[in-house]
């Protein structure tokens, strides 16, 4: 198709400006890499590697969420599928992690297919209902999976993560592996965001019946979004069985997945720094609130009605439209309003 | 054939229960299109308070109602602190339903721990007949629910009220042009599901203990009841409930009680597959009775 | 003259309520063809079933030759038949240019050649809104917002276009312009059919008139001769005309 000058121009100035979203994410990656250099304590880490793996995670399902508009309340059921294939692939082919990555993420991606399929039939909203039930539907499965999957009390995971050679399970090395996939998943998620593909599920948000006037394939679109948002899920799976060495049912339920949904929502799904700072927050406020689990549980329900009812668009963008609202304000120029919802 | 029976009586004493909530999930969808999936804590709730009322000496049948006002009482509240700024984002709705989740089974942990809660029997006849032992206390949930339920439906399709109600739910916006208080039915719609759900966690704390996690399960099916029967079609709801009380019980009388949770998921997956909009009819807001 | 788009014996039922009954009507190539009648009369129905957000009760919808009855409405502007809808007419919170090239991007029928308006930027210009390409549709004017939507009917590339009110909620102003705009269509290979009730609007722009009532279609000629037609004027009695 031929190209204006004009457009040319556009694209150059687009690319540059969407650069310039992904740099604050690089940055804070790169000081988080350097965390280490400190000798930080043994639980620091342990919660800095479980909010990156949970953040993994969190950049597939702003693509779902922030980008296309459907939620999945599920979403822990296939961290699952990518963890539990880890630990049978090293079980039972002894394969180890970096096999495992890809794999589990195919996996996770059919498992997504199978329950989009069916839930995208539902109309709307309920397509939310029916991510959650699948979600338990799974963990009802791999509980009575017997052998096979451990049954309720799990699988262990006997292998260690080695790369050319050297053993990456020392808490340091592994919080660095981390640190290196939260920044895979925070460029993969900003090209998808920032190609031609994510702007028709940025359409598909807005506005559904105009989107299929212009010949999107809206259901498609959207299984298709899912399925993405789960090959991340299923490369967070793989990380987790092999940081925690032992998974069960348990941690793939409906609770789990509330937790990631507050994430996302406290982060805020649009912007790319989103998913970085909702990980961090929610891991480390119990630990600086000095809360014991049932309390920061309490305090995770009510931050996550807090944020629906006052800041739908999540903390971040709620920082950032009071910053804007200021600037505009003292320009004196009427603010435009707008509009904003979670989901649809 | 015998211990067959038995089971499907069994099933059916807990998918009257399942029903109670499946009927207050409906009317409230049905109104406001919000899914409110803490229903299930509601129930939990009531519970909590029939325990609680069992434990400090209060009989039964009086600690039951005083659990029905309290999980009203709380659904009032709810509605009117929470749920009434969600009407417009129906999908806010539902979010903000899973932290009250996390929110209402966190804080009964806090004050009562996460251990499992029981309270004697209030009915602890056992009739044989012909080698079926019937346990009175069953009978008495069942027959429960047949009376609520029954009196839900001659109220919505009977009463005046009734009549402005499933106007309202037709059409909202035309429903107020009308005169109708179109808020206020929300909020009493948002009541009586929740005394349904009160009355629920009574009932189910007579059959068995329960545990802050008990809504959890609860609600899922309670939800999978709900569209099976196809959202805001509240007969719907009661014959889908019907239906997953006897396949749990004949699972269970096969020998595949493991499975039983798995059955209102896979069910409802089936459904929604070959008929969207529920076995009979109903959903995407609006129509029930 | 070429029948395009052929409707024949077009039925809908919602339950038990008919909202069209048997309609016939043929859009020809090169024309602006207005269809009115009364709120209820089934404008809305028919461009629903058309556009297939509806599926029809029975009745054909014949495209250049191919039946097109009932597929998927994200299949439509593959064929090359753009529509506009009354409301929603944009993506909010995406930026105007940024609508425009998702609308290019979709359709199937968007290798046509021959097109008058080969970029976005092209298609922001003929509509006059060249100048807010950068603002989010979410808050732009409503008249900007309606030629917007147009732009985006416009950049699937259709030989066919279907706008539903058009001018509703324009000023007289904007609804010259608009007329101005939609003018030009035929010239540029894109036949019309306008749905409206507007009379004032439907007399600016058609040359031919098709009027429904009641599911059915009542009269269908040349504008003159519909506007003194006895059974439109007793459908309008109480004077629309």
């Amino acid at each position: 198709m031929e190209v204006y000058e004009h457009d040319r121009s556009n694209t150059m100035i687009k690319s540059v400006s969407s650069l310039r979203s992904l740099a604050p994410v690089l940055i804070v990656l790169l000081l988080l890499a350097l965390v280490p250099l400190f000798s930080p304590s043994n639980r620091f880490l342990s919660l800095a590697i479980s909010a990156g793996i949970n953040i993994i995670a969190l950049y597939g399902l702003s693509v779902l969420f922030g980008q296309t508009g459907i939620l999945s309340m599920g979403h822990a059921a296939l961290v699952g599928v990518g963890a539990y294939t880890a630990a049978l692939l090293a079980r039972d082919f002894d394969i180890g992690f970096w096999v495992s990555i890809p794999v589990a993420g195919i996996m996770a991606a059919i498992v997504a297919a199978i329950i989009g399929i069916p839930s995208l039939r539902v109309s709307g909203h309920h397509f939310v209902i029916m991510t959650f039930a699948f979600g338990q539907l799974l963990t009802i499965i791999l509980t009575n999976g017997g052998d096979f999957t451990g049954a309720a009390s799990g699988l262990d995971m006997g292998k260690p993560v080695t790369m050319f050679g050297a053993d990456l399970d020392a808490l340091p090395r592994f919080y660095l592996l981390v640190v290196a996939f939260v920044t895979v998943s925070a460029v993969a998620s900003w090209a998808i965001i920032h190609s031609s593909y994510g702007r028709t599920l940025r359409a598909i948000r807005e506005n559904e019946k105009l989107a299929a006037a212009l010949g999107i394939d809206v259901g498609r679109h959207k299984i298709g979004a899912f399925i993405v948002s789960g090959v991340f899920a299923g490369v967070s799976g793989v990380l987790l069985a092999y940081f925690l060495r032992h998974i069960s049912p348990g941690q793939f339920a409906s609770f789990p997945s509330i937790y990631l949904a507050l994430m996302v929502m406290i982060g805020g799904a649009r912007l790319l720094l989103g998913p970085l700072a909702g990980g961090i927050l929610v891991s480390f406020l119990p630990e600086v609130l000095n809360l014991d689990p049932v309390q920061s549980r309490i305090l995770y329900g009510a931050c996550l009605i807090a944020v629906i009812l006052f800041l739908p668009n999540g903390v971040i963008a709620g920082i950032a439209d009071g910053w804007t609202w200021l600037v505009r304000m003292s320009k004196r120029r009427p603010a435009a309003g707008n509009v904003s919802e979670v989901g649809r | 054939m015998d211990i067959l029976l038995q089971q499907i009586l069994n099933g059916l004493s807990i998918a009257s229960v399942i029903t109670l909530i499946a009927v207050g999930v409906t009317l409230i969808f049905g109104l406001t299109g919000i899914i409110n999936f803490a229903h299930g804590e509601f129930l939990m709730v009531g519970s909590i308070v029939t325990w609680l009322a069992v434990s400090n000496g209060i009989a039964f049948p009086l600690a039951l109602i005083l659990g029905v006002l309290a999980v009203a009482l709380m659904g009032f509240v709810l509605e009117r602190a929470i749920f009434r700024f969600t009407l417009e984002r129906p999908t806010n709705g539902f979010i903000v339903s899973l932290g009250l989740i996390v929110v209402l089974q966190h804080v009964v942990i806090l004050f009562w721990n996460a251990n499992q809660k029981s309270i004697p029997r209030p009915l602890t006849t056992v009739w044989e007949i012909g080698g079926v032992r019937i346990a009175s206390v069953r009978v008495m949930v069942i027959l429960m629910t047949i009376a609520v339920v029954a009196m839900t439906y001659v109220m919505i399709t009977r009463s005046r009220y009734g009549r402005a109600l499933r106007a309202s739910v037709e059409d909202r916006d035309t429903a107020a042009l009308m005169g109708i208080p179109v808020r206020r039915y929300i909020t009493g719609v948002f009541v009586l599901g929740s005394a349904l759900a009160g009355l629920g966690g009574g009932l189910l704390i007579a059959l068995f203990p329960i545990t802050p996690f008990t809504g959890g399960t609860m609600v899922m099916k309670g939800f999978a009841v709900a569209l099976i029967g196809g959202l805001g079609n509240l007969s719907g709801a009661v014959a889908a409930g019907l239906i997953l009380g006897i396949v749990e019980g004949l699972s269970a009388g096969y020998g595949f009680s493991e499975w039983t949770d798995a059955y209102s998921f896979g069910l409802m997956i089936l459904v929604l597959l070959f008929r969207p909009h529920g076995l009979f009819g109903g959903t995407s807001g609006p129509k029930m009775a | 003259m070429n029948a395009i788009l052929d409707i024949k014996g077009l039925r809908k039922h919602f339950g038990g309520v008919t909202a069209l009954s048997g309609v016939d009507l043929a859009i020809n190539e090169g024309e602006i063809l207005g269809v009115v009648g009364p709120n209820g009369s089934g404008k809305t129905t028919l461009f629903n079933v058309v556009t297939g957000v509806h599926k029809p009760t029975a009745g054909t919808v014949t495209w250049k030759g191919k039946d097109i009855t009932g597929i998927p409405a994200n299949q439509i502007s593959g064929n090359g038949i753009g529509y506009t809808f009354q409301q929603a007419m944009a993506f909010p919170g995406l930026t105007v240019l940024e609508n425009v090239q998702i609308a290019t991007e979709h359709s199937a029928a968007s290798t046509r050649t021959d097109f008058a308006w080969p970029t976005p930027a092209a298609l922001l210009d003929f509509v006059g809104i060249s100048g807010l390409a950068r603002e989010k549709a979410g808050i732009l004017p409503f008249g900007s917002l309606r030629l917007l939507g147009l732009a985006l009917a416009l950049a699937t590339r259709p030989s066919l276009l279907l706008l539903d009110e058009p001018a509703a909620g324009l000023n007289d102003r904007e609804t010259a312009a608009l007329v101005g705009l939609v003018q030009q269509f035929p010239a540029h290979g894109i036949s019309v059919c306008v749905i409206d009730h507007d009379m004032k609007l439907m007399q600016m722009l058609c040359k031919r008139l098709a009027v429904l009532d009641f599911g059915a279609k009542i009269a269908d000629g040349p504008t003159a001769d519909v506007l003194h037609d006895k059974k439109v004027l007793e459908v309008y009695l109480g004077g629309e005309l």
